[in-house]
C-alpha cells in the first residue's frame, strides 16, 4: 500500500475510534443529564458536549464563544508529565515489552527529587537540574527490577512492574509518614522545596498566563525529539524496535537481546523519573502526593495513540489533556462527573489497538493499490519496457 | 515479637487469612482457566471493580443482596464477553485489551457510580458505602457442630457464604478443567489448537467460553468485595488483587489446588500485615507486604524453573 | 473397472494464493486394502495432494471420488465423516491429556456432567487390542514414547472410523525397532482391509511393506507401479533426478585453506534419536561445499550448531582455528560467518521494519555507519540504496516494508545483508526455496561470484539439481552421518546420488574420510 494511502487509512481509522467514544460519551453524559424530560435531557447533553469539545479552549456563555488563553496554557501543562510516561511507556513496549510501572515511577520521581530539593541546597538551576535527574536515575535504578527479572527468569515483568507500583506508593507513604512530613500541617506534605530547585514559569505575556506552564513544557519537547532521535536514529533505539518486532531475528542479527530489552526499561523508568521530577518542582511547592497520580495510565493510551513513535506523543498528550480539560469543563458547568474521560479513553484505546477494525476497508485500499502496480506494469509492458522482476 | 505472636495465634487471625483469601482465589481461577485456554486475562482488576460497583447498587436498588449478587456476576460475564470480541473478532492484543478495561474499572466505575446515584463528593471520593447495609451484604453462615469445637470453629464457621463459595469452586473448577469434556476442549485449546480443531472442537467458541469463565469469577470476587469484604464499593478497592491473582497462577503452576495455596499464601501476607499494624507497625509498611511476596515468589518461583529447565536433555 | 478403487483422485490441480502451482493435473488411486507408497523428493507436491485428501486444502480444480461417491472435502471433519483419517508429520496431540483424553477429543462419552473416564480408557482399550496398536490409555501423552504417540494418531483416526489412513513420512521420528513394530501393525491393519497411503522417502521400508508406489515429480504424479515389480535402484532413479540443468557457468574452484573445520559432530535430539553422528568436514576458501540429502537427515540441527542456535553434545566445530561451539551470535558473526536461513520470514527478516532497517541489523553498531551516538544516515541510505540495487531488490524504495514485498525479493533482501558483509564463510541453508526463477537464478549466480572470490560456503539444498551444479565438491547426509563424499560433482550421475541419498548406498571411511583436508 502506498504511504499515501497508509496514511488516508489511517486518519480515517482514528477519526472512527474517535467518533465512537464519543458518542458512548454522549450515550453516557445524556444519562447523567439533569431534566425531567426527553428534550431537557437532550438540551443538558448539548450543553455539556459543548463544554466537553469547546469548553478546553474556549470560554462558552450566552453571549457566544470566546478564546481563553489560559486554559490552552492549562492544557499545555498537563501535557507535561504525561508527555513523560508516554515517551517511557513508547520506549518500553517497542521492545515488546509490558512494564506499566511508569505510573509508580513518576511518583517515586517526583518523590525523590522533591527530597533532593528541600535537603541537599545547591546553586540554582544546578539543583533543579541534578533534583530531576536524580530522580530519574532513582526510577530507572528501580525498573532494573521487573527488566533483570524478565531477562534472567523469565518472571512476567507486567505482573512485577503492576506490583511495584503498589510498593512504590506505600513507601512512600511511609517515609512521609516516619520522616519528611512537615508535621506542623494538617496535611501530610513536606517541607517547601527550596527556592534554588524550582522549576520556572514559561512566561507572563497575556495569553499564556499560568503558573502551571513551566520551561519543563521545553525539556519535554526536548525529551520528545531526544527520544525520537534515540528509537530512529540511533543503533540502540534500532535495536529495540527490531526486537519488538522480531526477537528471534534480532538474535540471529547477532543483537544482544536481553541487555537491549534492560536498556529500554532502564530508560523508561529514566524518563517516568524524570517527569516526576519536573512535574513536581514545577508545579508544587511541596510534596503532597498521597496516592498514585494516573500518569503512567494516561501515558498508556498515549503511546497506542502515537503507535510507539515517539514524535507523535506530543500530539497524543496534546489530545488527552484536551479530552482531560473537557471533562474537567464538564464537571464544572455541567455537572458530568469529570472521570468520564477514563471511560472516553479505555474506548479510544481499545479501537485504536484493534487490529482488524476496519481491516475491510484497508483491505480494498491494499487491493486498489495492487490492481493499480499491475495495470502500471501491464502499461509498461506493452510500452516493450522490461516489466519482470 | 512475643507481642505479635500472641496476636496471631488466635482464631480470629486465622479467620482473617481466609477472608483475605477468598477474592485472590476466585480471581486466581479465573486466570488458571483462561491460561489452560491459552492466553491471559489481565483485566481481572478491572472486571472485579465493575462487578463490585454493578453488584452494591442492584442489592440497595432492589433491596436484596440475591439479586446485587447475580447482577455482579451477570456484569462480569458480560465484559469479558465483550473483552472477548474485541480481543478474538476485532484482534486486540488481549494484554492492551486488559489494559483498557483497567482503565475503565478504575475512574470508570466511579464515574458510573455518580451518575448512577447521584452522590457528589464531599470531602471523600463518592462510594457506596453509604447505601450499603449490612442487611444487603452477602450472609455469613454459621456451622452448626463445627462451630461450637474450640479454636478451629471459630476459624472455620461464620464465614461469609461467598467464602465458602470460593473454596468449592476451586474444587469444581479443578473437577471442570479435568473431568468434564469441556475442560478438555479448553486444555486442548490452549495447548495445541491445531489438534482441537482437527477433532472439529471450535476455537474461538472454547476462547469465548474461558473468558466468559474468567468474567463470571471475577463476578464473585467483585460481589465479594462490595458485599462482603467491605460494606459497599469504593474507588480502586480491588487494589491489584486482580494482579496478585496472574501472580498466584503462575505460582501455583497453574492448576487449582496450587492456585489455592498461593492465594492463602497471600492472604496470610496481608493478614500478617495487618497484624503488624495491630501491634504498631506503619500500616504503610504492612500494606504492601503482598505484592513485595507477590515479585519475591515470582523471582523465586523463576529460578526453580530455570534449574529444572537445566536438566540434561536425555538421561540415557 | 472404477469400483476396484476406494479413492480416486483426478486431474488435481491446486495454485495457491501466492502462485505456486504444487499439483497439476494429479491423478492418484487406491485400492481397497493397500499399502500405497506415495514418493517424490521435497517439493514434488505429495504433502499437498494429502492435504486435500484430508479436507485441509481445497483443489483449485479436479475430482476426487470416495467409494464411487464424488465428494468435496471442505474440512477435515467431512473427511474424517467420508472414512479418511491422517496421522502428520506433527503430531496433533495435546501432551498434558492422557492418551484415553486424545483419543476422544471433540467425542468424549459422559456419564452426566463428567467424562466418562472409564468409557475413554475402555475404548481405547478396545481399539488397541482389536488393532494389535499398544498404548497406555492412562498414561500422559507429554510422558510416552515418540512410537506410542504415533500409535495414538492412529487409534484417534481409527476411533472416528477411518478406512483410509494417511501417513506422512511416519517413520521420520522412530527409530529402528519402533519402524519394525509399525510396520507389524500396519500390515495387521491392510490384512484387515484398511487402506493405507505411506509417505517416506525410505526405499527398503518401501519394498518391505508396500503393495503399490506412486511417485511424483515436480507436481505431477509420473509413475504408478506394483512395489514388487520396480527394483530400488529404479525407484531412486526414477524419484530423484533433476528436471532441468542448470548449466550454471562457473570457473574451477581454487581451493585454499581451510576456513571450517568440523570434526566428530554428535547430537541426539529431545526424542532421543541421533540427528548427527560424527559429523566430520571441511570447508575452504573458495569452495562451495554442498550437503546433500533427504530433509530431516540432519542437515538443520548441522547449521543450528554451527550458528549457535544449539550445541552439541560432542565434538567441535572452528572457524579459522577459533571454536564456534556455545558462543553468541554476535561472536560468530564477528568471526566473519554468514547464514541465509532456511526459514526468512522467521529469522530473516523483521516483516513490519523497512528493507533499510532489514539490512543493517547485522551491523547496526559497525562504525561505518553511525556518527558517535547517532546513525549516520546518510551512509545507511547509501548502503541501503546500494544493496537493493546491487541484489535488484523489486521495490519502491529502500523504506518499503519488508513483510509487503514478494518471496524471492524478501530473500534478496536477506541474502543482501548476508553477502555483504565480508564474511568468510557463508551458510547457505535452502537459499532459493519457494523464490521465483529470477530470484532463485540471482542468488545462485552471487554464490558462486562470492566463492570464487576467495569466501569459503557451505550451500545445503534439498533442490538436487542446485546441490549438485553450484557446488564443487558435494557431502551427501543420510540418517545424520556423512554416507558419501565426492570431490567433483562435475561426474557425478542422478542415479549415483539417489542411492546414497536414500540409504541404498554408503562409501567406505576413508572414501568419506577425504573430506576432512589434512
Amino acid at each position: 500500500m502506498s504511504k499515501k494511502r497508509q496514511i488516508t487509512f489511517s486518519l480515517v481509522r482514528g477519526a472512527l475510534a474517535i467518533l465512537i467514544a464519543l458518542l458512548v460519551a454522549m450515550l453516557l453524559i445524556f444519562i447523567s443529564a439533569g431534566g425531567d424530560t426527553f428534550g431537557a435531557k437532550l438540551a443538558a447533553t448539548g450543553e455539556a458536549l459543548k463544554q466537553l469539545l469547546v469548553g478546553p479552549l474556549f470560554r462558552v456563555n450566552t453571549n457566544g464563544v470566546s478564546f481563553e488563553g489560559k486554559r490552552l496554557a492549562d492544557i499545555l501543562a498537563a501535557m507535561i508529565p504525561t508527555t513523560f510516561t508516554g515517551l517511557a511507556v513508547c520506549i518500553m513496549f517497542s521492545a515488546n515489552q509490558f512494564n506499566l510501572g511508569a505510573e509508580g515511577g513518576i511518583m517515586l520521581g517526583a518523590f525523590v527529587s522533591g527530597i533532593v530539593a528541600i535537603y541537599v541546597p545547591m546553586p540554582p538551576v544546578i539543583h533543579a537540574v541534578a533534583a530531576v535527574l536524580i530522580g530519574g536515575i532513582a526510577v530507572g535504578l528501580v525498573m532494573l527490577i521487573p527488566a533483570l527479572l524478565k531477562v534472567k527468569l523469565d518472571v512476567s515483568e507486567m505482573v512485577c512492574s503492576l506490583m511495584l507500583n503498589y510498593i512504590i506508593m506505600y513507601f512512600i507513604k511511609y517515609l512521609m509518614n516516619a520522616y519528611y512530613a512537615d508535621k506542623s500541617k494538617g496535611q501530610i506534605q513536606t517541607y517547601p522545596f527550596l527556592n534554588s530547585s524550582r522549576i520556572a514559569p514559561l512566561g507572563s505575556s497575556p495569553i499564556f498566563n499560568s503558573a502551571k506552564l513551566t520551561v519543563g513544557f521545553v525539556i519535554a519537547l526536548i525529551a520528545v525529539v531526544v527520544c525520537g532521535l534515540f528509537m530512529y536514529r540511533s543503533r540502540w533505539g534500532y535495536q529495540i524496535r527490531m526486537i519488538g518486532i522480531n526477537q528471534d531475528f534480532a538474535k540471529y542479527s547477532g543483537m544482544k537481546v536481553g541487555f537491549i530489552i534492560v536498556i529500554s526499561q532502564l530508560i523508561g523508568g529514566f524518563l517516568s523519573g524524570a517527569g516526576g521530577g519536573i512535574e513536581m518542582l514545577g508545579r508544587y511547592p511541596t510534596f503532597s502526593w498521597s496516592a498514585l497520580p494516573g500518569y503512567g495510565w494516561t501515558g498508556i493510551t498515549i503511546a497506542i495513540l502515537a503507535g510507539n513513535n515517539p514524535l507523535f506523543v506530543p500530539l497524543a498528550a496534546f489530545f488527552m489533556a484536551y479530552l482531560q480539560k473537557g471533562c474537567d469543563m464538564m464537571a464544572t458547568y455541567a455537572n458530568v462527573p469529570m472521570q468520564l474521560i477514563d471511560i472516553v479513553q479505555g474506548v479510544i484505546f481499545l479501537f485504536f489497538a484493534a487490529e482488524q477494525f476496519l481491516s475491510k476497508y484497508r483491505q480494498k485500499l491494499v487491493v486498489k493499490t495492487a490492481q493499480e502496480e499491475i495495470a502500471a506494469k501491464a502499461a509498461l509492458a506493452q510500452e516493450g519496457g522490461n516489466a519482470n522482476g | 515479637m512475643g507481642n505479635l505472636l500472641n496476636n496471631m495465634i488466635t482464631p480470629e487471625f486465622f479467620f482473617s487469612i481466609f477472608r483475605i483469601s477468598a477474592p485472590i482465589l476466585y480471581a486466581t481461577l479465573a486466570a488458571i482457566v483462561v491460561e489452560k485456554a491459552g492466553f491471559s486475562n489481565i483485566g481481572l482488576e478491572g472486571l472485579m471493580m465493575f462487578s463490585a460497583l454493578f453488584g452494591s447498587l442492584a442489592s440497595y436498588y432492589s433491596g436484596s443482596w440475591f439479586i446485587g449478587f447475580l447482577a455482579a456476576l451477570v456484569v462480569g460475564v458480560a465484559m469479558s464477553l465483550l473483552m472477548g470480541f474485541f480481543a478474538f473478532q476485532l484482534k486486540t492484543d488481549i494484554i492492551l485489551v486488559g489494559i483498557a478495561i483497567n482503565m475503565m474499572g478504575s475512574g470508570g466505575t466511579l464515574f458510573l457510580c455518580k451518575v448512577i446515584t447521584g452522590i457528589t463528593e464531599g470531602k471523600a471520593m463518592a462510594s457506596t458505602t453509604g447505601l450499603i447495609t449490612s442487611g444487603l451484604c452477602i450472609p455469613n453462615i454459621n456451622i452448626p457442630i463445627i462451630g461450637s469445637i474450640p479454636f478451629i470453629g471459630r476459624v472455620i464457621s461464620g464465614h461469609s457464604l461467598l467464602t465458602y463459595l470460593a473454596f468449592v469452586l476451586c474444587f469444581l473448577t479443578s473437577l471442570m478443567l479435568y473431568r468434564t469434556s469441556l475442560g478438555l476442549n479448553i486444555r486442548a485449546v490452549g495447548e495445541n489448537h491445531n489438534a482441537a480443531a482437527s477433532v472439529g472442537v471450535s476455537v474461538l467458541k472454547i476462547k469465548y467460553i474461558a473468558i466468559g469463565f474468567s468474567g463470571l469469577m471475577s463476578g464473585f470476587g467483585g460481589a465479594f468485595m462490595s458485599m462482603s469484604y467491605a460494606q459497599g464499593w469504593s474507588l480502586d478497592m480491588v487494589a491489584g488483587r486482580g494482579f496478585i491473582a496472574l501472580a498466584a497462577q503462575a505460582m501455583g503452576g497453574g492448576e487449582c489446588f496450587g492456585g489455592m495455596l498461593s492465594s492463602l499464601l497471600f492472604g496470610f501476607a496481608q493478614a500478617l500485615g495487618i497484624k503488624f499494624s495491630a501491634v504498631g507497625l506503619d500500616s504503610n509498611l504492612a500494606s504492601p507486604i503482598p505484592y513485595a511476596i507477590t515479585i519475591i515468589s515470582l523471582a523465586i518461583f523463576g529460578i526453580i524453573r530455570k534449574q529444572k529447565a537445566k536438566k540434561p536433555r536425555t538421561e540415557s | 473397472m472404477a469400483e476396484e478403487y476406494v479413492v480416486q483422485m483426478k486431474k488435481i490441480e491446486k495454485v495457491y494464493s501466492n502462485g505456486v502451482a504444487a499439483n497439476q493435473g494429479v491423478d492418484f488411486n487406491l485400492k481397497k486394502g493397500e499399502i500405497h507408497a506415495l514418493m517424490g523428493e521435497n517439493g514434488a507436491g505429495k504433502s499437498t495432494l494429502m492435504k486435500m485428501l484430508f479436507g485441509m486444502e481445497q483443489p483449485t480444480s479436479g475430482e476426487i471420488v470416495i467409494n464411487g461417491e464424488s465428494v468435496v472435502l471442505s474440512s477435515p471433519s467431512v473427511a474424517i465423516s467420508k472414512g479418511i483419517g491422517m496421522v502428520h508429520q506433527h503430531f496433533m496431540l495435546v501432551p498434558s491429556l492422557s492418551v484415553a483424553e486424545n483419543m476422544v477429543l471433540g467425542m468424549a462419552p459422559r456419564k452426566g456432567l463428567f467424562v466418562d473416564r472409564a468409557k475413554c480408557v475402555e475404548i481405547t482399550k478396545e481399539y488397541s487390542e482389536k488393532f494389535n496398536l499398544h498404548v497406555e490409555p492412562e498414561m500422559r501423552v507429554a510422558d510416552i514414547p515418540v512410537g506410542m504417540k504415533q500409535k495414538v494418531e492412529i487409534l484417534k483416526a481409527l476411533v472416528r472410523g477411518a478406512k483410509i489412513l494417511i501417513l506422512d513420512e511416519p517413520t521420520a521420528v522412530l527409530t529402528a525397532q519402533e519402524t519394525q513394530e509399525l510396520f507389524k501393525e500396519l500390515i495387521s491393519l491392510k490384512d484387515q482391509g484398511y487402506t493405507i497411503v505411506f509417505i517416506s522417502h525410505k526405499l527398503n521400508e518401501i519394498k518391505e511393506i508396500t503393495n503399490r508406489i506412486t511417485i511424483m515429480r515436480n507436481g505431477r504424479s509420473m509413475w504408478v507401479y506394483e512395489t514388487e515389480k520396480v527394483t530400488k535402484e529404479e525407484i531412486s532413479r526414477l524419484m530423484v533426478g533433476r528436471d532441468v540443468v542448470l548449466n550454471v557457468q562457473k570457473d574451477e574452484a581454487k581451493p585454499a585453506d581451510t576456513v571450517l573445520k568440523v570434526r566428530d559432530l554428535e547430537y541426539v535430539n529431545e526424542w532421543n534419536k541421533k540427528m548427527l553422528d560424527h559429523v566430520s568436514f571441511d570447508v575452504r576458501k573458495g569452495e562451495i561445499l554442498g550437503i546433500a540429502g533427504v530433509e530431516g537427515n540432519g542437515q538443520k540441527e548441522l547449521i543450528d550448531m554451527l550458528f549457535s542456535m544449539d550445541t552439541p553434545d560432542s565434538g567441535s566445530a572452528e572457524v579459522q582455528g577459533k571454536s564456534i561451539i556455545g558462543i553468541n551470535q554476535q561472536k560468530i558473526r564477528e568471526m566473519g560467518v554468514s547464514l541465509v536461513p532456511e526459514d526468512r520470514m522467521l529469522y530473516g527478516i523483521a516483516g513490519k521494519a523497512t528493507i533499510e532497517e532489514n539490512v543493517i541489523s547485522d551491523r547496526s553498531g559497525s562504525k561505518k555507519l553511525n556518527n558517535g551516538p547517532l546513525f549516520n544516515m546518510k551512509a545507511i541510505h547509501e548502503l541501503s540504496e546500494q544493496l537493493v540495487k546491487d541484489y535488484t531488490v523489486l521495490c519502491k524504495s529502500p523504506k518499503q516494508q519488508v513483510g509487503m514485498l514478494s518471496g524471492g525479493n524478501i530473500q534478496k533482501v536477506v541474502v543482501a545483508r548476508e553477502f555483504s558483509n565480508d564474511p568468510v564463510l557463508i551458510l547457505a541453508d535452502q537459499p532459493t526455496r519457494g523464490i521465483d526463477v529470477g530470484a532463485t537464478e540471482f542468488i545462485r549466480k552471487k554464490l558462486v561470484e562470492l566463492s570464487r572470490s576467495g569466501i569459503a560456503v557451505l550451500l545445503v539444498s534439498a533442490d538436487l539439481a542446485e546441490v549438485m551444479e553450484l557446488s564443487d565438491s558435494l557431502i551427501v547426509m543420510h540418517d545424520g552421518k556423512i554416507v558419501a563424499y565426492f570431490e567433483d560433482t562435475k561426474k557425478l550421475t542422478d542415479e549415483e546420488m539417489g542411492e546414497y541419498m536414500l540409504g541404498l548406498k554408503e562409501q567406505s571411511p576413508e572414501e568419506i574420510g577425504r573430506v576432512c583436508h589434512e
